[in-house]
This record gives structure tokens, C-alpha cells and sequence, in this order.
């Protein structure tokens, strides 16, 4: 995909979202205020695009916490350039998910 | 301690994630069905920090859960090479006829699984008693059987300019025990073979085959009395029954409500014209022949006839379909008044869309008119169906109290209908018809003689603007629409 190709707002917020740390589906849904039927498919056809990949967590980590592994999203290079873009398209979307904002992983 | 309400959402939870895991393609079933129900152990730990179980808690999870399926829709669309997933629903015009569609349809089902209202419908599809008089003796004022069989075996075999047919039934001198029934007191009536076809009433399980045993004569049993004395078994048809030492096999049920003679009546026995008793006296029921509906102009007319020896008889008939008015009139009078109510409930002002600043495309104008008479049509089918259902599960059939209800009721769901009908339009944008959206307060009453004031409401397909004053003024008197152009469109970014 293009890096310059335009991206919806939600699809921007998204990945805005990843960027600032916010890097598995619940997280990301509370934090852009999204529902999972939009967050999921959204994230899926960024994934599909080459915009963000995915990874499952190790499982020997998720039994150390006794807890069942998450799947956690990040970046890629294209996507990082397409953020940028989409930064100068939504100028306020820095402001509604600040890139500083402390990461909850 | 969880409610059962709450115990109930938990335990619905992991099933509709794997529900929903089921829609989605099978190569990402399995992945699918793992991140969400990790994702649920995590939500679940996210919404419940404080560890109090609680109903909004339970809420929250379910609705993440639930979330799970447009997901899995979404995957299926795009699993399907060349489909393009429908657009969201929300406020669109198709949901809009859809809701219309639907609700149509469950009136109309009720319509049909409804006994008294199905009765209703095909007597009036058939239109029963139309043109059907009955004719007593003029100088008797009650309803006493005054017309002699022979009288009317003359009348029958003879030809008439004013009537194309006849039918006799007369009440048997005393009541019957049926074979099986509990009754102690059947009211018989001997009947002409042909008294329902020339009354227009269809009979129910009427089977086209005929007796084998030609000896056997037909019978029709009361709707009453199929219930109660053969508990409504509708394998009725076929099954003799004895009365006075007589087999008569029963032909069919009289719907309910569907007697509007003298005489209330629990099993016709049908005979042939020819068979009639000499010597006793009944009702005659004549059908107007073309010329007859003519000079039938009032509800009741005398009617001179010769008898033996050229005696005069001096005869009124009495129309039978003059008491109650056919449903589509009734239906046709209700939208009539709805019509000429509407303005008084709902602005039917088209003015605000010549302030559009851009000229909208004939087919865009088309397209608006059509919606807009298309939930007209809608709404006016639903009150047909809704009305008739209304006045025929709480008044007898044809009675006068049915023909008020289903007035009333057809006014009412009419002027509602339509009043909706015209409110929505006005919210709707007139390129794309969907409802706008994301209403905002712009400016304040106080500055109303000053600037703008009232409430605007954008598209969310970005096509247009609406404010709606919140005074009116001589100078913003009705709501406007502004038409976005182009320097929009970043907002609304796809």
C-alpha cells in the first residue's frame, strides 16, 4: 500500500493508537473509544495492507501470569510513513491520542 | 451475590464468541476464536479492577462480546471475492423501508394466523350478502318466518327480471341432541342446497368432492358447535351425522361470525329445492340480478307478487349488505380523513428545499419523492392490515361497533403513519436520504434577532447541512438545507 494513500479516520486513530503504545485490540478500543465491531475488521485490513503486524504472545509468558496469551499489533515501516501522512491529513489526531501518553506495555 | 440476569449474561458470553467463530471463514476460524477469548479474560480483568461483580460490568462484557459478530461478518464479506459488504444501516433509507417492510409483514401474519380476522378477510373477498335480500311478509313486523315453501318453490322454478336466484331455510319445530354432543338443544335448520353459495359465504374445510352414498345429505355445522361439540377438529368433513334417524354428512363449518339472518343457528341440514317440506313456512333469500341492484336503490323496498290464483302478496325485502359498509371503503374513508387531518399535526411545507443552494438532479429529486411516497404506500398497507385486525379481535363481524373500531383505528394509524412519514423526510438528506446526524446548538436564543440561532445537523455522508431555526423569523422562517461542496470533503474521509 502506498504510504501516502489516505486513510479513514478511524483507521488513522488506530493506528495513531498502536504508535502510542496501545498495541492489543481491548487497548486500543478504549482508548479511541471504537466498538470491536469496528476495531477488529479495521485492524485486520491493516494488517492485510502491510500497515501493522501482529504477533502472538509466547505462551510461557501468559502461564507465568496465569493468564491466556494476547495477540499484540505493531507498526511496520509502511505504516509508520502512512501515520505520518495521516498525521498532516487529522491534525488533532495527536491530540486526541498523544504519542507520549504512558504505555500500558 | 450475582442475579440470575448477570449469571445469565456470563454464562452467555464464551458461547456467543463461539457463535460468532463460526461465521468467520474456517482457514481463521481457530485464530479468531483464540484472540477473542483472549481479549474476554482481559476485558473481563479490565472492567472488573475493584472485583465487585455487577450489572454493569456483566453489560460491558457482553457488549464486547456481541461486538464479536460484525467482526466475523465483516471477515466473511471480504472472504467472498467481488462482494462489497452493504453499508451500515444506521438511519439509512433502506433500513428505514426494511423497519416498514417488516412491520407490514407481522400484521400481515397475524392477519393470516388469526381465525376471525381470516374469516373476515374472505367474506370480504367474497363479498358476502352482496345483493342478497331477504324477503318476509310486509304486514308482519317482527322477524317471524312469514313465507310459505310452496311460495317459494314458485318463486324458484319461475324466472324474475329483479332476482337471479333464491334460497329457502326454515327452523326446525324442535331441537335435536346431536349424536355426540354434550348439548342438550341444537337448533336445526333445513336449508336449499345452494343457501351459502348465494350468500357468499365460503365455507370452512368445504371439500369439492361429493358423497359416495347418494342417500346421505349434506350438513353444515356452526362454528359454535364445531368447537365446543367436536372439539374444532379439523378432520371434520366427511364424518355423518344422525339426526331424527337420518345420516347427513357434514360438508363444512359456517365461519364464525358469518350468520346475519334471523334465527341463531347451530347445524344446517341442506336439502334440494325439490325437497323442501310442502306446508311449512321459512325465510327467502333472493340475490338482485343486475336490473334488481338497480331499482334496490333504498335499504328496504316492497315488492308486489302473485300467488296460487293470482292472489297479490304484498312483500318487503331487505337488503343484507346495507348494515355494514365493505372493509375497503371503510379503509378509504379512514385515509381520506387522515389526509385532510395531516396538516394539523405535521408541517407538509416542501418550501425549505427551494433554499437549496445548489439545484438538486432530477433522478436525485426522483429518488427523494419515490422514498417518500414509498413509506406512504408502506404506511397506508400496514394501517389497512393493522385497522381490520384491530376491529375484528374486539367486535363481531360486520357489527356496527367493528365498523367504527376499524374507522377509528384506520384515521389513527393513518395520521400517525403519515405524520411520521413527513417528520422523517424533512430529516433526511436530500441526496443520499439518509437521517443527518450529530445535531449541535448554534448560537443563543437571546441573539435570535441578531444572528443565527438553532440547532444544525450534518449528513454523514457529507453531502449537506441542515439548520433549523430555533425561533422562526420572517427571515428563517422553516429549516434550510446548505449543500456541502468539495472543501468538505476532508471530513469525510472514506
Amino acid at each position: 500500500m502506498a504510504c501516502d494513500a489516505k486513510l479513514s479516520h478511524t483507521a488513522a486513530m488506530i493506528l495513531q493508537a498502536i504508535d502510542a503504545g496501545f498495541v492489543y485490540g481491548f487497548s486500543i478500543m478504549e482508548m479511541t473509544g471504537l466498538p470491536s465491531g469496528t476495531v477488529y475488521p479495521a485492524m485486520r485490513r491493516l494488517e492485510r495492507d502491510e500497515l501493522i503486524s501482529s504477533r502472538w504472545e509466547r505462551q510461557s509468558i501468559a502461564d507465568a501470569e496465569q493468564r491466556p496469551p494476547r495477540k499484540y499489533y505493531k507498526l511496520t515501516a509502511a505504516g509508520n510513513k502512512t501515520l505520518e501522512s495521516s498525521r498532516r491529513r487529522y491534525p488533532l489526531l495527536e491530540r486526541l491520542i498523544p504519542s507520549g501518553e504512558e504505555k500500558p506495555v | 451475590m450475582k442475579s440470575f440476569p448477570q449469571s445469565a449474561l456470563k454464562a452467555l458470553q464464551k458461547p456467543a464468541l463461539d457463535c460468532a467463530s463460526l461465521l468467520v471463514p474456517t482457514s481463521l476460524r481457530s485464530d479468531w476464536r483464540r484472540e477473542w477469548r483472549a481479549e474476554l479474560w482481559h476485558v473481563r480483568q479490565a472492567c472488573n479492577l475493584t472485583g465487585e461483580v455487577s450489572w454493569q460490568v456483566e453489560r460491558s462484557i457482553t457488549y464486547f462480546c456481541l461486538g464479536a459478530f460484525p467482526d466475523a461478518l465483516c471477515l466473511r464479506w471480504h472472504s467472498w471475492k467481488g462482494f462489497t459488504p452493504p453499508e451500515p444501516l444506521r438511519g439509512s433509507p433502506v433500513k428505514c423501508i426494511l423497519s416498514l417492510v417488516a412491520t407490514l409483514a407481522c400484521f400481515y401474519v397475524i392477519s393470516i394466523l388469526t381465525p376471525s380476522v381470516r374469516t373476515a378477510r374472505r367474506l370480504a373477498w367474497n363479498h358476502a350478502y352482496a345483493g342478497v335480500v331477504l324477503i318476509r311478509n310486509a304486514e308482519v313486523t317482527s322477524h317471524a318466518a312469514t313465507i310459505s315453501s310452496r311460495q317459494f318453490q314458485g318463486w324458484a322454478a319461475g324466472k324474475s327480471k329483479y332476482f337471479d336466484g333464491f334460497a329457502f331455510y326454515r327452523i326446525a319445530q324442535r331441537p335435536v341432541q346431536l349424536w355426540s354432543s354434550q348439548r342438550k338443544n341444537c337448533k336445526i335448520a333445513y336449508a336449499t342446497s345452494n343457501l351459502f353459495s348465494l350468500l357468499g359465504v365460503p365455507l370452512r374445510f368445504a371439500s369439492q368432492t361429493a358423497s359416495s352414498d347418494e342417500n346421505l345429505r349434506d350438513a353444515v355445522l356452526s362454528d359454535r358447535v364445531w368447537r365446543k361439540d367436536f372439539d374444532a377438529d379439523p378432520n371434520i368433513v366427511g364424518k355423518v351425522l344422525h339426526i331424527h334417524g337420518r345420516g347427513f354428512r357434514i360438508a363444512g363449518v359456517a365461519p364464525r361470525g358469518s350468520w346475519r339472518l334471523p334465527e341463531r343457528i347451530d347445524v344446517w341440514l341442506l336439502e334440494p329445492d325439490s325437497a323442501v317440506r310442502a306446508g311449512s313456512s321459512g325465510y327467502v333469500l333472493a340475490h338482485l340480478s343486475s336490473a334488481g341492484a338497480v331499482e334496490m336503490w333504498a335499504p328496504r323496498v316492497f315488492i308486489k307478487a302473485y300467488g296460487p290464483h293470482d292472489s297479490e302478496l304484498d312483500l318487503l325485502g331487505v337488503s343484507l349488505d346495507q348494515k355494514a359498509p365493505p372493509p375497503l371503503s371503510v379503509f378509504l374513508l379512514g385515509v381520506l380523513l387522515a389526509f385532510f387531518a395531516l396538516p394539523a399535526t405535521a408541517s407538509v411545507s416542501m418550501s425549505e428545499y427551494g433554499l437549496i443552494s445548489h439545484k438538486l438532479t432530477w433522478p436525485t429529486r426522483l429518488r427523494r419523492w419515490g422514498f417518500l411516497g414509498a413509506k406512504a404506500a408502506l404506511v397506508l398497507i400496514i394501517a389497512y392490515f393493522a385497522s381490520f385486525d384491530l376491529a375484528c379481535a374486539y367486535a363481531t363481524l360486520f357489527s356496527p361497533l367493528s365498523v367504527y373500531l376499524h374507522l377509528s383505528s384506520c384515521f389513527l394509524i393513518c395520521l400517525a403513519g403519515l405524520s411520521w412519514a413527513c417528520r422523517d423526510q424533512r430529516q433526511r438528506c436530500p441526496v443520499c436520504l439518509r437521517r443527518v446526524t450529530h445535531p449541535a446548538q448554534v448560537g443563543l436564543a437571546s441573539q435570535t434577532f441578531l444572528g443565527w440561532s438553532g440547532t444544525e445537523l450534518i449528513c454523514a455522508g457529507g453531502h449537506t447541512l441542515l439548520h433549523i431555526p430555533a425561533l422562526p423569523t420572517s427571515w428563517f422562517s422553516v429549516q434550510r438545507w446548505l449543500v456541502l461542496d468539495g472543501s468538505w470533503d476532508f471530513l469525510f474521509a472514506r
